[in-house]
This record gives structure tokens, sequence and C-alpha cells, in this order.
């Protein structure tokens, strides 16, 4: 078997340099010299995708670099996670996320920066896009099973559509199954509370640690 | 130049690619490729440097990177391409200045250059900034109207209609943008300047609708939409649409390009160089008379940071060097309005960009999303900073831009909150409390003992 450390060392370098097709021969020669995916994952990938992240958080590094790593542990993932299922085990998720920007709004990059923090941090993450109307989201959030609800608005004239999630939850009954969180340019933590969403993140890294937080609380209450 | 049925035949009918690979495959390897040929290199130490070679190399990194990426079209998922000859070509057919406003209020966005001493064109106004009321928001525009060097509006964003909150793409988005234009007009001849451009219109309005609508009721072809691609180099059906409205109603546009630090660009010197690359994009795509862009930080949406001035200050150097269409920088500063942290934020960004080559829109405080937060007296001094400055060294100015971030650079996380309008002016009377004139007088008077700024005794704040 190939040094360990060496191995860790080139798949946590992969996931940071965000090269996907370099990841997936990485991870194909582990398993091809013995390494099982669980500590793939654990022992290479995941502190790849830790630094990446802590890089993000120092503005070392920006949107683009993030979206690769992504990407690269995206690609990894398909050959690893057949290899879990084969041995009894499944992916660990922290969670799933249902992310997207509100109907009228076309802006993105503050949700593809949150939506790249949440994969960062284990999150299953469904981006819906941009210009999503409400009903969008709580559609998507039962299909997948949901737990989180993320809702994007930059202007002051979109963030009506946040509360138009949270009015469209309670019309099918189903409010309290999911967190809903707000955040986007013109949101603030009084329009968080006014509208009874969940949490207001001001930063991408302040809308992890809320979902992060919020998963812990439920977690606590099953 | 190619004409913008072309663009949209190329929009409709361009290679097709997914926007994922637009991004990662094209878009971030093309400009990486640019920034390291080029050696562009961001220096946090010089905001605004004096290095015409690098504003040079900027500007080839800009053609190539446009020439090799192009535009994406994400109602087609179509690339909308170009040759360096047809960018070229709307270069040097291009606009060279342009007049705004009407009768005595009409005023000139100048071609500027470097250290240029022609005075920059400003518009100050309450620029995106959410009002509560519509009494608010005509005394807030009156507020900047009044300034002596507010030459058109930038104006803020109503945010009810008849006490309903305006939701946008809805019956009360149209309405809105219909009575945020009729208030805007109304305070500017309250103001005296009755034939003062509005020069963002229309801020209420987010869709194609809202703002063609809003258009019917009170702009006139004197003023200007501001109209921009949706992120870095990518448009969708609906700009396209306003551009081709305005084509038609013969109303001038500013061409937005919001351009995210942090973002597909990454640091400031691909910031500098996506800047550079819209300036044929403005006129080939946008139409625009105006090229209008204003990096901001990703998580701190501000244009005040250290970064975001110096990548401001090289993008406006490299454009204004090799072209003639001019430039208005636009930007959002992080303190509420009667603050020094206000004063100085605005001051920094919008003596940078004259000193470069540019023309400011300023009055965007509290990020530009507090509910009546505006400082109309920081906006107004912003002016006059950008009039004391014109025709100063590249240098000098770096050096004062300098002293002004010392003074708030780190407070940009946790900013001075400062009051709204209604807590600083007396809506019945228009006047600013007595502590906000006594801070701006002692602003400026620091602005002329440190830099011997001359400033006129025009100001109604004084």
């Amino acid at each position: 078997m190939p040094d360990k450390e060496m191995v860790y060392a080139g798949l946590r370098q992969v996931i940071i340099a965000g090269d996907r097709e370099k990841a997936l021969k990485v991870v194909e020669e582990a398993l091809r010299g013995g390494f099982s995916a669980s500590e793939i994952i654990e022992k290479g990938m995941s502190p790849g995708m830790k630094e990446v992240g802590e890089r993000f958080a120092r503005y070392e590094i920006y949107l683009p670099e993030m979206m690769m790593a992504a990407e690269a542990w995206e690609w990894a993932m398909k050959v690893l996670e057949p290899k879990l299922l084969e041995g009894g085990k499944e992916t660990k998720k922290v969670g799933r996320v249902v992310l997207g920007t509100v109907a009228g709004d076309i802006h993105s990059i503050g949700k593809d920066i949150v939506g790249a923090m949440l994969k960062m941090v284990g999150f299953e993450v469904y981006d819906l896009g941009m210009n999503v109307p409400a009903s969008h989201f709580v559609t998507k959030a039962e299909e997948v099973g949901a737990d989180v609800i993320a809702a994007s608005a930059l202007m002051s004239t979109t963030m009506p559509q946040q509360k138009n999630i949270i009015d469209h939850l309670e019309a099918r009954g189903i409010r309290s199954k999911y967190i809903v969180l707000v955040g986007g340019g013109s949101t603030t933590e009084d329009w968080s509370k006014q509208i009874g969403a969940d949490g207001y993140g001001k930063t991408a890294g302040d809308a992890t640690a809320l979902a992060l937080q919020a998963m812990t609380k439920k977690g606590a209450q099953l | 130049m190619i004409s913008f049925s072309e663009i949209v035949d190329r929009a409709l009918n361009g290679p097709i690619c997914a926007e994922r690979d637009f991004e990662l495959r094209i878009f971030v390897p093309n400009l990486r490729k640019v920034v390291e040929k080029y050696k562009i290199k961001y220096e946090p130490q010089n905001p605004v440097p004096s290095d015409n070679d690098l504003a040079d190399r900027v500007w080839e990194a800009g053609m190539e990177f446009l020439v090799e990426t192009g535009l994406y079209c994400v109602d087609t998922e179509r690339r909308i391409l170009f040759t360096r000859k047809e960018a070229e070509g709307a270069i040097a057919s291009g606009p060279r200045g342009r007049i705004f406003g009407e009768d005595k209020d009409a005023r000139t966005v100048p071609v500027r250059s470097p250290e240029d001493k022609t005075a920059p064109f400003c518009s100050v106004g309450p620029t995106s900034a959410p009002m509560s009321t519509e009494w608010i928001y005509l005394q807030a525009v009156k507020a900047h109207a009044i300034g002596p060097f507010t030459d058109a509006i930038t104006i803020p964003c109503l945010t009810v209609v008849d006490g309903r909150p305006i939701m946008a793409n809805s019956p009360l988005g149209v309405e809105g943008s219909i009575r945020a234009v009729w208030l805007t007009r109304e305070a500017m001849r309250r103001a005296g300047r009755p034939g003062m451009a509005i020069v963002n219109g229309i801020t209420t309005a987010s869709r194609s609708q809202e703002h063609i609508a809003a258009s019917q009721f009170g702009i006139r072809k004197s003023d200007a939409l501001e109209i921009g691609t949706v992120h870095e180099m990518k448009i969708d059906f609906d700009s396209l649409n306003k551009i081709a409205y305005c084509l038609a109603a013969g109303i001038s546009i500013f061409g937005e390009n919001g351009i995210i630090i942090g973002g597909l660009a990454g640091g400031p010197a691909g910031v500098a160089v996506v800047g550079a690359a819209y300036n044929p994009v403005d006129m080939l795509v946008l139409r625009a008379a105006v090229q209008h862009p204003f990096p901001t930080h990703f998580d701190l949406v501000v244009s005040s940071l250290r970064e975001s001035i110096w990548a401001r200050s090289v993008l406006n150097q490299a454009v204004t060097r090799h072209s003639t269409l001019p430039v208005v920088n636009i930007g959002y500063s992080a303190a509420g309005g009667m603050t020094k942290m206000l004063f100085y934020e605005h001051s920094a960004w919008c003596i940078a960009s004259v000193a470069s080559g540019g023309s400011i829109e300023v009055g965007g405080a509290a990020r530009g999303v507090g509910l009546d937060y505006t400082g109309p007296i920081e906006a107004c001094f912003a002016s006059e900073m950008a009039h004391a400055v014109a025709g100063r060294s590249r240098q000098e100015v770096s050096k004062m831009v300098q002293y002004l971030l010392t003074k708030y650079e780190d407070k940009i996380r946790t900013p001075a909150v400062g009051k709204k309008f209604q807590e600083c002016f007396d809506l019945a009377t228009s006047t600013p409390e007595r502590e906000y004139l006594e801070m701006h007088r002692e602003v400026r008077k620091e602005m002329t003992d440190q830099f011997g700024l001359q400033f006129t005794d025009a100001s109604p704040y004084l």
C-alpha cells in the first residue's frame, strides 16, 4: 500500500486545486491502492474542503476556487458513493438545503457563494438558480426531503418574495418541517423576524454558520 | 459599429454552452491567463497607482479576454462572440461625451483621462436607498438636488405605494416605478432644478416592463436608464429588452458593470481586467453612452474598501487612456448618514475615480440597503471633493486616499450606523440638524488643513 500520508496529502491537494479530472484520477488510484472510500473522504478530501473554506473566509481565494473545489468533490463522489453503498455506508450529509434567488430577482453571485460554502461544510445543496417562484422552493423541499430552505433577495422590491415562501409553507401546513433562512443585499435581521424566518445571514459565512446551528438544534429536537 | 440586431442575432444563434462551463471552463481560465500574461498585480499600498504601463497592460489584457471569452446569454445558453476588429470598431465610432438634463440644468458627461483638469460630472442622490414613504423620498431627493455640484440625480428606491409593500414584477412594481419618477421630478422642481437629469432610471423598477411603464410617466430623452449585464459577462433577454426599448425611444443608457470582488473575476487584478473588457461591451451590447463600473466587495458590499478603490482606479485609467466612452463610477459606502465615516468613505472612492479619469455617481450610504439611510451632506461634500482634486496628480490623490482609509478601514465591518434621513433633517423645513452642519464644517476644514484643498462657499450646508 502506498504511503498513507502521501495519498491523503494528494487527495487534499486536488480538492484545494479544484481539478476535477485529477481528483477523479487520484481517487481511483487510491481505491486501487487499497484505501477505503470512507478514509479517502475523511482523511483526504474533507480536510481539503475545510482548508478551502478557511482560505475563502480569510479572502485568500474567491468564488471560482470555491466552485472548482466543490466540483472536484462532486466528481470524486461519483466514484466513491457507490463504494460506500456497497460497504453498507452512506455519505454523511450534514443536511439538505434548497437554495435559490427569489422570483423577480436575477442576482445570483451571493447565492452561489452561499451554495459553495454550504457544500464545503457537508450540506447536500439543491440550487434552484435565480428568479425562483415561492412554490418551487416548497415543492423542491418536499421532493428531496430538505431540512433548510435558503432564499436570497438583493432588491428591496423582491424581499416580499421571501415572505411569500413562508406563506406557501403555511398554506400547505408544513411550515414547521423546514428551517427558513433569508439573506441578500437588502435583507436585515429585522426583516427576517418580521416575516417569521428562522434566521438571517448578513454574509455567506453567517448563512453557513446559521444552517449548521439550525441543524444542530434540529438534531437535538429529534 | 456592428448593429444591435446583429448582437441579438448572435444571442439567438451563437455557440451553445452550459452556464457552468462558461463560468469555470471559459471565463475563469481565460481571465487567469491574461492576468498572468500581462503581469497584473494588486498593490494594496498604493490605492491610486500612477503607472501608465500598468493601465495599458490592463487594457490589452481586457481586450484579449473579451475576444476569447465573449458574453453569455443566459436565456439562450449561447455565447455572443466578438472579433478584436469589432471591439476596435466600437471604440473608434463610440460616444464622445453626452449632455444630460434640459435647459439651464443640462450638464455634460465629459470624456476625461487620468489627472484631467476637466471638472467631473457628479450625479448625487440617495443612490438606490430604500425609502419608507413618499414624503421622505421626495425630501431626500430634494436635499441632494440643491448641492452646488449636483449635475444630475441618482434616485432612491420607493418601497411602498399607498401603504402596500412594492413587489417586483407585480402591478405594484409598475405603479411604484411610475410614482418614483413623478416624486423625483417634483423634488427637483422644489429644489429649483426642474431640468435636471435622472441618470439611474428607474431604481424602483426591476424588470423591463416596469422600466418601460415608468418611462411613459416622466422619463425624458435627456435622462438615462441604467442597464447592465446580469453578472460578469452574462446578459439576459430582460436587459436586452430594456436596451431595445431605449434605442427605439431615444433614451441614453448608462452601461452598468457590477463586477464583484470575490466573484467570478476573483480579486482586484481580475476585476480591473474585466472592467476594461466591458468598455467595448458597453457600446456593442448595452449601446451605452456612458460606462458605469462599480467594483463591489462580495461580502461587505461596499466600494470604499482598499481593494475596490484600487480596482476602480486601474480600470478607469485603462479605459480612459484608450477609449472615448466616458466613465462614471458609482459606489456604496458602509456607514450611515450624519457620520464622519461616511464623509471619509465617499470622499476616498470619489477622488480616486476622478484622478483616474472618471466622473462620479455618489450617495450610496449604509451599503445602499438601510431603510431611509442616506446622507445628503456627505454626498454633496464628496462632489465638492471630486471638483477639488480635478487636475491633481494620481500620486497626490493616492496619499489623500491612504489618509482617508486610515480613518475608516478598520471600522468597515462594523461601520457607524448613523441616522436615518428623517433623524438628521427636519422634514417640515428641509433643513439639517445643527450637529450635522458642524460635522460638515469640521471635515471641510480637515481636508483643507491636510491637503490644501479649496472649496467654494456655494454649499447650502455651511
